[in-house]
């Protein structure tokens, strides 16, 4: 199994606007020192509360932010460094699904737009073909034909990120990256979207960084998973090992919460000595 | 007669255009009554030759100031001229002056607030700062002097006229840019690769139509006002093209005994822009949904 | 605090330099200038005699010679002649700014008071005939323009009354009575629009307060409805009011022009006008200065007093 996507020593930093001139300077370091790879066909779990810097890593390795160090090999390839055309043709085999499905798909455009677009600016399908192949991808993630011509808030949270799936998968991408992709919606329906994934994994050998804060869910989705806090990867590891042996102070904290019913309390007493580790 | 506006926005409901139309026709029974009144107007003003029971242009040295009467039902003017046909073909001036303004500014003003909104930088700084310069000058002020510089006719009053709107559609552009840029379907269209042009045009611009289209009509009525003042100012369309900021000048000298000379002009000015105001404030309100009815 | 001010006197300042350079190239493009507009009322004045006068008004140096001259002229506290009457333009706009400003702080006093005062009404008597009429006067307020307005209350007084304003000037200290003859229409016109505006907004704020919280507890130690509103009605009135004075503004200033002309009053408006009518570049010049710069002033001063009246954009730290 090669490594498609190597991330290395990625960091972050937002400077903070400072209200007068007396103020001192401060940074925020979202991501410092962020480093993992993702291999072919394989799940790589990122998880972490609000604020740890999961979202931002994967907006890093997209280059929808600029980094402001390290660097991201993709297949080999020079992700931040690439020109305008390399850059283009690196977006086709890397997909992101975001966490608000409706909110991803343009109110005033059709299904059939909104998922034929990565077709028509890659130029893989031109005229009749584009329709055909969306509904070919429609029907793939469950939707139906009739969707075509629809507009995206006509439909429920799930089916939109359905819709939002078949727009990542428009291109055929080897890497896609789901951001909180189940988040928002109901656990009954997070349940479908994800053995979804699956079923698009295993038939079309994507590789996945799943990114979620809740554990249970990445834990049924990753091979391996990396926890993130406060901008820092604090553990690494087969899912099994980290989850079944953890031996980061922070993920041990995490998981007894998580048991508990109520991971967001990580953040008391548990903690107080972690932040200074 | 200018004054700068919020836009509020609201992301598209789920029911159709027949149900939009259904719930502004409950709700704002207003904003239909004028739109019944603009209806009248833009009627009049585009059927104008056939409306006008008599040439605006026609001097009748015979009827020279007959108050309003059966045979004229306005009265005429100091040339005999039938001011009823006038106050018609007024219409027409007025309204045509109007949507060529609005159309150009509208154009111009939202192309140049979407590059600045979207490439920011030094054009963007520039281009905030003109606008600011434009919108600090009082209109009157801003309007004489262009048509001063360029003299009375009417492409020189739509040109004075939509250099003083350009700053107002430049702003909201801008700041609907702005929003929009935040959106998370933007940030999708651009991890999916597509390029900055095809973003503004798919992605940008059809998600602020709305607001635009608000804006143009409260700004409507500012332009209708805009350009009598410059008539009555006689730096709007030349006589003898009837206007009604110009016949309202040219009756102030009669005004002890031909009364009638301003008073069905500025009956129909008024009408005119009260119609369009109500209709700008019942879209306003009717596409805000912070509204507490 | 201090830094905002600064910020905002900058931006207003570039403002200003930008208005001037257009306001100054512009008028050089007009065709005809002053000395032909002269002659016009002149006659045997030979052709000569004319390249005399404009080689002295420096009319044939080339606009950016004129510009510089114009700029150096300023820090020396000289801001140009008139080309008609030689005096210096500053003198002359001096003399008129008062009358200017007198009206326009009449207007606003008006419309505050007859605005605040209808919108408690409104707002009290809601939902009654007296609560529609103000609405509907309010719409009708703000969309007829100001001079239209004064023409109509011409003609009804001119042919109910037969009676119609003084056309010769005295200032309010000279004769009171004259002086309101004869500016009195011309401040209600540029009242009215204002008017309408602030007694919507009052009466808006005023429902909104209404309901509050702090509302209960005065009808709760038995206070009547009036009461309620008498201790709102300022303190929720402050921001809007500013708010409509700073929207409005452009077109009140805007207003003293056609209105001053109208009823020969010698204000800034009149001068502004009859100085573009006689291609008199100095003094064009000048008034769009004091117009641009009573505009920057004003929105400076109300932002100043939102934050004076809300202390909590002022802790906040004011930024845009």
């Amino acid at each position: 199994m090669s490594a498609l996507l190597v991330a290395d020593h990625l960091v972050k930093h937002y400077p903070l606007r400072r209200r007068s001139l007396r103020e001192p300077r401060r940074t925020v370091h979202a991501v410092n020192d962020v480093s993992f790879s993702v291999d072919r066909g394989r799940t790589l779990g990122i998880v972490g509360e609000s604020g740890s810097g999961k979202s931002t890593t994967a907006r890093l390795i997209l280059r929808m932010v600029d980094a402001t160090s390290g660097s991201v090999r993709f297949d080999g390839q020079d992700v931040l460094s690439a020109g305008r055309s390399e850059m283009k043709a690196l977006r086709q085999r890397m997909q992101m699904i975001f966490q608000d499905p409706r909110g991803s798909l343009n109110p005033r455009m059709r299904v059939g737009d909104v998922v034929g677009e990565p077709l028509v600016v890659h130029r893989r399908a031109s005229g009749v073909a584009v329709r055909s192949r969306v509904i070919e991808l429609l029907e793939m993630v469950g939707m139906s034909a009739g969707d075509v011509d629809k507009f995206a808030h006509q439909f429920s949270g799930g089916q939109a990120q359905r819709i939002a799936i078949a727009r990542a998968l428009a291109t055929d991408p080897e890497l896609v990256i789901c951001d909180e992709a189940v988040s928002a919606l109901d656990v009954s329906v997070q349940a479908q979207i994800l053995n979804l994934l699956r079923r698009l994994q295993t038939e079309f050998g994507l590789s996945y960084l799943f990114i979620s804060h809740d554990l249970n869910v990445v834990r049924y989705m990753s091979d391996d998973t990396m926890v993130m806090y406060l901008g820092e990867v604090v553990e690494t590891g087969p899912t099994e090992q980290v989850f079944g042996a953890p031996t980061h102070p922070y993920t041990q904290a995490l998981l007894a919460s998580a048991a508990r019913g109520d991971w967001r309390s990580a953040r008391t007493a548990d903690l107080a000595g972690v932040a200074e580790s | 007669m200018t004054s700068t506006v919020t836009i509020v926005t609201t992301p598209p409901r789920g029911d159709g255009r027949m149900a939009s139309i259904r719930r502004f026709v409950k709700t704002e029974p207003i904003g239909v009554v004028s739109i019944v009144v603009i209806a009248f107007v833009v009627f009049v003003a585009v059927f104008a030759p056939l409306l006008a029971p008599y040439d605006p242009l026609a001097q009748n040295r015979a009827d020279i100031l007959v108050p309003p009467s059966a045979q004229y039902w306005m009265g005429t003017d100091w040339l005999g001229r039938d001011v009823l046909s006038r106050i018609i073909f007024g219409a027409q001036t007025s309204l045509v002056i109007a949507v060529a303004t609005t159309v150009i500014a509208g154009v111009i003003g939202v192309t140049v607030g979407v590059i600045s909104g979207y490439a920011g930088g030094f054009f963007d700084l520039a281009v905030q700062r003109i606008a600011d310069a434009i919108e600090s000058v009082p209109p009157i002020v801003l309007l004489l002097l262009i048509a001063a510089i360029m003299g009375p006719s009417i492409p020189n009053t739509v040109f004075a006229l939509m250099i003083m709107l350009l700053p107002s559609f430049n702003r909201v552009a801008r700041g609907e840019v702005l929003r929009i840029k935040r959106e998370p379907f933007v940030e999708a269209a651009v991890a999916t690769g597509v390029g900055p042009a095809r973003i503004v045009v798919r992605h940008v611009l059809p998600n602020m139509m709305g607001p635009i289209l608000t804006l143009a009509t409260l700004r409507f009525a500012g332009v209708i006002i805009a350009e009598s003042a410059l008539s009555f100012l006689g730096l709007g369309p030349p006589p003898p093209t009837p206007s009604w900021g110009g016949m309202l000048s040219s009756g102030v000298q009669y005004i002890d005994f031909a009364p009638w000379l301003i008073v069905f002009p500025a009956i129909a000015l008024s009408v005119a822009v009260l119609a369009f105001n109500l209709l700008g404030d019942s879209l306003r309100d009717f596409l805000d949904p912070k509204l507490v009815r | 605090m201090t830094l905002y001010i600064l910020k905002r006197v900058v931006s207003g300042a570039v403002c200003l330099a930008l208005v001037t350079v257009f306001v100054f190239v512009a008028m050089r493009f007009v065709p005809g200038d002053v000395v032909s507009v002269q002659l016009q009322n002149a006659t045997g004045v030979s052709e000569e005699q004319a390249e005399l006068l404009r080689e002295q008004f420096g009319l044939n140096d080339p606009v950016y010679v004129q510009f510089f001259d114009w700029v150096g002229g300023v820090f020396r506290g000289d801001l140009g002649a008139s080309f008609w009457s030689g005096e210096p333009a500053v003198d002359i706009l001096a003399e008129r700014v008062p009358i200017t400003l007198q009206i326009g702080a009449f207007a606003l006093v008006l419309a505050i008071v007859a605005g605040v005062g209808l919108g408690v009404i409104a707002a009290r008597l809601r939902g009654t005939w007296v609560d529609g009429a103000t609405r509907v006067g309010a719409v009708v307020g703000l969309s007829v323009p100001h001079y239209v307005i004064a023409l109509l209350i011409l003609v009804t007084l001119s042919n109910v009354f037969r009676w119609s304003p003084p056309l010769i000037f005295s200032s309010i200290g000279e004769d009171p009575v004259q002086y309101f003859q004869q500016a009195g229409i011309p401040i209600i016109a540029l009242a009215l629009m204002t008017t309408a505006g602030i007694a919507r907004m009052t009466r808006s704020s005023m429902l909104e307060a209404i309901s509050a919280d702090s509302v209960r507890a005065v009808r709760a130690r038995g206070g009547g409805e009036w009461d309620v509103i008498g201790v709102h009605a300022l303190r929720n009135s402050g921001i809007p009011i500013l708010t409509l004075v700073g929207l409005e503004l452009g077109a009140v200033l805007g207003g003293t022009v056609i209105l001053e002309t109208l009823f020969a009053i010698p204000g800034v408006g009149s001068l502004t006008y009859e100085a573009v009518a006689s291609r008199d570049y100095p003094l064009v010049v000048v008034c769009t200065i004091f117009y641009c710069v009573m505009y920057l002033v004003v929105t400076i001063v109300i932002d100043l007093a939102y934050a004076w009246i809300d202390p909590r954009i002022r802790t906040a730290g004011v930024g845009r």
